[in-house]
């Protein structure tokens, strides 16, 4: 349950052009410096999700990753800079996070989130962001989440191509991510370290990613739930398609009922 | 039966970096298979040695989700193949 502080002089004009939206207003922006968020990964994903929601007012962000900073990354992940490379990734993402809003509150977890503390910090949170790099972490999550009832918003960006979507887990109808591809021994790993990744894809899915758990937060608008929408970055053509629940999945099934 | 096939860049190799096929078929099936032989290779990176559809993979027909090779098509659909990707 969410308590709302009200907002002093100075948050009010910080805030001000997401507060004269009437589908934000006071209550909404209270509602989103009320939030937790929970980042998993500080990378091409991670880096813009976490600048938005830390722009816009999240209260509390949680940013997780057990990486550290490296020459390649700096060509997308914008969380990070030259002077930061070989630092740990959270540690330098809270830095950038918090230069552009000293009222953020950033926590950070060095490791990759897994177990107990992953239960954990989905439990908590409000909202979960999927910016993860493998499919073993993305399975995990999305576990903890149909668990915990918890929104997921999962984004994945590869070469020219994006994804993202939003597994709304509060609601008995909502797929869940192992509804559209269930978890499998010869899933495909596919690595931007490998492949490469076209750096303003990453920017585009993650800040979708940041829009999409703002609009979960204030309660406003359509969300992506129950659909996947895809970005051919070189044609630069959206698509969106349907999803359903998949009533033999084997981590949501039985979900919803009594 | 034309069908309007889009792929996503993981089968660009197979495809000579064309996201945008045409292929004939009166089921999924049968596009894949017809696919196959405009691109060889293509089918198995979709559909398994048992002929079950990749975990990885899924098909969409207009919008909307394919979850059987049986799925019937109708001239001037859309098929969509989209892979899962773990990259972020």
């Amino acid at each position: 349950m969410w308590v709302f502080v009200p907002m002093n002089d100075d948050q009010l004009l910080r805030y001000s052009r997401h507060i004269l939206l009437p589908e934000i207003g006071v209550e909404g922006q209270e509602a989103i410096l009320a939030a937790r968020v929970l980042v998993v990964g500080a990378g091409g994903l991670g880096s813009p999700a976490a600048m938005y929601l830390a722009a816009a007012g999240v209260g509390t962000l949680v940013l997780c990753d057990g990486d550290t900073v490296d020459l390649t990354n700096l060509q997308r992940q914008i969380l990070h800079s030259a002077e930061g490379v070989g630092r740990l990734k959270v540690e330098s993402g809270r830095d950038t996070l918090l230069r552009l809003n000293p009222f953020a509150r950033v926590e950070t977890v060095a490791e990759r989130l897994e177990g107990d503390a992953l239960e954990a910090q989905v439990a908590a949170a409000d909202v979960v962001l999927d910016c993860s790099d493998n499919f073993a972490t993305r399975h995990a999550i999305n576990r903890a989440c149909v668990r915990h009832r918890k929104p997921l918003v999962s984004g994945a960006a590869i070469r020219f191509d994006g994804q993202v979507s939003v597994f709304d887990l509060r609601q008995a109808e909502s797929p869940c991510y192992h509804c559209l591809f269930p978890e499998g021994q010869e899933v495909e790993e596919i690595r931007c370290a490998v492949m490469g990744v076209f750096a303003p894809l990453t920017g585009i899915i993650g800040a979708t990613q940041a829009a999409e758990a703002l609009k979960l937060l204030i309660g406003c608008g359509t969300t992506l739930d129950g659909r996947l929408l895809l970005l051919d970055g070189l044609g630069m053509e959206w698509r969106s398609v349907t999803l359903g629940r998949d009533p033999g999945c084997g981590v949501c099934a039985g979900r919803g009922e009594a | 039966m034309s069908i309007r096939v889009v792929v996503p860049g993981q089968l660009f190799s197979y495809t000579d970096g064309q996201s945008r096929l045409v292929a004939e078929g009166a089921t999924l099936g049968e596009v894949l298979e017809d696919l196959d032989r405009r691109h060889p290779g293509l089918r198995f990176r979709v559909i398994d040695e048992h002929g079950e559809i990749r975990p990885h993979v899924r098909f969409f027909i207009n919008h909307q989700p394919a979850l059987a090779l049986s799925r019937a098509l109708a001239d001037g659909d859309e098929l969509l193949v989209v892979g899962a990707l773990s990259g972020g």
